[in-house]
């Protein structure tokens, strides 16, 4: 039944995230995952300042609230003219930076960093049970993520065009009447709730590699984003499952056998696909040298 | 448009790996009974090295020990892997350190306690003798260093055992007079150690404050680079400052950690150096963990005065 519920909880994440990661990877925003896993510093350290506890459900609080923070904040600036990669940067270094102040100024003997209070661990998801009027429910973490997923599922399924016409062009989306910019926050919104709720579950490193790594695999080998989302998220799924595997073969930790499976997927991709992969190109290229 | 349909091809090929996952999680659910070795033993399962050196003396031949986090581990930031859940899986009894010592873990050992015996080795420990305060609940979680104070520990493992396997009874409770008595010898040991330095020398320096309770038990006075946390960074000040009080007491050694880097160490004996005062690195202390196993280090007695040791030779 372990075995179950860390798979189940892997599968979710992964889903979720690799939904997401497809149009992240479209906005050239991939990494916003990473930058709200350093940006929710300050929002835990103020929770604790303001409850006096490290209560886990003090800790979310904060840790949502900067979340939200920070993409707002990354979006106004990306909105504002300047580049993703540099609005991302700047938000979440100097979000950072004020957590590390925050704590070194009040809260010094404390032990109060993310790895500590924020970051949980995909290995105890299943001992993580939620209670419900005495009866045992399952796995906290599997409520949250299958609540997240659904979220998602339903938000992208009820404006699936408007979501693909302002992932790929936003001057039209305009042109069309779509109000972009309450989309661009809708999905930014979207990415800090299960970046935030994944965090607290399963850790960063897992959620940051499944928003990236399974979108990008499936942006090299299609050009239609109802595919790419479809082998996005069955990049994921195959990299939790085999991941998990591996993880108990080798003993190791289980969210770096996940995220080293979908890297190797990457990989693979990235020399086998059909039509941008290595091997591709380089038959085209002799092709070419032979036809001249 | 035809993603739609696209999309739905997609996903049956998701829908298998599905399917042979809950078959797979339904094969390799719990297999032996929970909580029996195959030879007829208790198995426990211990966080750090030092509570898993209790239950294994006190336990003597009716447990098997498994310890989680080996030599050299940082209990604030100890990753599980697959391995160290399925040790936790089938214990019967798990013992941890609690005061937040093992970290985002302790949440999920609290909620373990509603399937098995999970107990934390300072639950009863008088709350006045820890150090912290009361009214946050936050309290230093290096109990061990104390080893007077340990041995409330030592009991707490003791009566877990009696009550869990009342069958042998007995003999946990002669291993454990047994090993509450060299646990007193030991602190009169270290205490006798500690008179040795000279009392305006009496002064531990070390990268973390791991050693508030060592001080406070035997005298001596802790002083710490960095604060409690091990991931905190210290900054430049402190450096300076630590620099400037070792120079101005006279200091004659200072002290690395087994888990954690000796950098920031050496970095402020050259500072002391170019300031004309000669400190040494009196040696490594173990701290959040013991030494290899089969060591003498490797133990709880072992390690205590391996530190022992070690602070009385470089400071006297």
């Amino acid at each position: 039944m372990m075995d179950f519920w860390i798979i189940l909880t892997a599968v979710l994440v992964a889903s979720a995230c690799s939904i997401l990661g497809c149009f992240l990877i479209l906005r050239r925003m991939a990494l916003v995952g990473d930058a709200i896993s350093h940006a929710v510093l300050p929002g835990i350290a103020i929770a604790f300042l303001m409850s006096g506890t490290r209560d886990s459900m003090w800790m979310l609080l904060g840790a949502t609230a900067f979340g939200l923070l920070t993409v707002f904040l990354i979006q106004t600036l990306q909105t504002s003219g300047l580049q993703s990669d540099a609005s991302i940067g700047i938000v979440f270094t100097a979000l950072f930076a004020v957590g590390v102040l925050l704590i070194s100024l009040n809260a010094q003997h404390i032990d109060l960093d993310l790895d500590c209070v924020l970051f949980g661990e995909i290995a105890y998801v299943p001992w993580d049970t939620w209670t419900l009027g005495g009866t045992d429910m399952g796995p906290r973490a599997v409520w949250m993520l299958g609540i997240t997923l659904t979220v998602i599922l339903l938000l992208l399924g009820l404006f699936y065009k408007q979501f693909k016409i302002c992932a790929f062009d936003p001057a039209m989306a305009v042109a069309c009447g779509i109000p972009v910019l309450l989309f661009h926050y809708l999905l930014m919104g979207m990415v800090s709730m299960t970046a935030v709720s994944s965090f607290e579950s399963v850790g960063a490193i897992l959620v940051v590699g499944m928003l990236i790594i399974p979108a990008a695999t499936a942006y090299l080998l299609t050009n239609r984003l109802g595919v790419m989302i479809g082998l996005s998220v069955a990049v994921g799924i195959v990299s939790a499952v085999a991941g998990y595997l591996i993880s108990y073969a080798l003993d190791a930790s289980i969210a770096g056998c996940i995220v080293s499976v979908a890297g190797i997927l990457f990989i693979l991709a990235l020399i086998l696909a059909p039509k941008n992969g290595l091997i591709a190109r380089f038959a085209r290229r002799r092709n070419i040298a032979q036809v001249v | 448009m035809d993603d739609g349909k696209r999309k739905v091809n997609a996903w049956w090929g998701v829908l298998p790996l599905l399917l042979g996952m809950l078959l797979l999680a339904g094969c390799s659910g719990s297999g032996n009974a929970q909580g029996i070795s195959e030879d007829g033993k208790l198995l426990v399962t211990a966080t750090t090295g030092m509570i898993g050196d209790a239950a294994r003396e006190i336990g003597g031949e009716h447990v098997e020990v498994t310890t989680l986090m080996g030599p050299g581990v940082d209990p604030h930031l100890f990753k599980a892997s697959q391995g160290d859940i399925r040790k936790l899986d089938r214990a019967a009894v798990v013992f941890y350190g609690g005061l937040h010592l093992e970290g985002n873990m302790e949440r999920v050992l609290v909620k373990m306690a509603a399937q098995k015996t999970v107990v934390a080795v300072t639950d009863d420990m008088p709350r006045d003798r820890l150090i912290g305060s009361a009214d946050t609940g936050e309290f230093d979680p290096h109990v061990w260093f104390d080893v007077d104070l340990w041995t409330v520990a030592a009991e707490t493992v003791r009566d877990t055992l009696i009550e869990k396997d009342p069958a042998n009874a007995e003999a946990y409770r002669e291993q454990g007079e047994r090993y509450l008595n060299e646990l007193k010898e030991l602190d009169t040991y270290v205490r006798e150690r500690m008179l040795e330095i000279p009392e305006e020398g009496r002064v531990l320096v070390t990268a973390h404050d791991a050693f508030g309770y060592f001080g406070r038990a035997y005298e001596v006075e802790v002083v710490g680079l960095q604060g409690i946390s091990t991931a905190a960074e210290f900054g430049a000040r402190d450096v300076s400052a630590l620099r400037d009080y070792l120079v101005e007491r006279n200091i004659k050694a200072v002290f690395v950690e087994s888990s954690l880097p000796a950098r920031s160490m050496q970095a402020i004996v050259a500072g002391a150096a170019q300031q004309g005062h000669d400190v040494t690195i009196g040696g490594e202390l173990f701290s959040d963990a013991m030494g290899e196993p089969g060591t003498e280090e490797g133990t709880y007695i072992g390690m205590i005065r391996h530190n022992a040791d070690t602070i009385a030779e470089a400071l006297k």
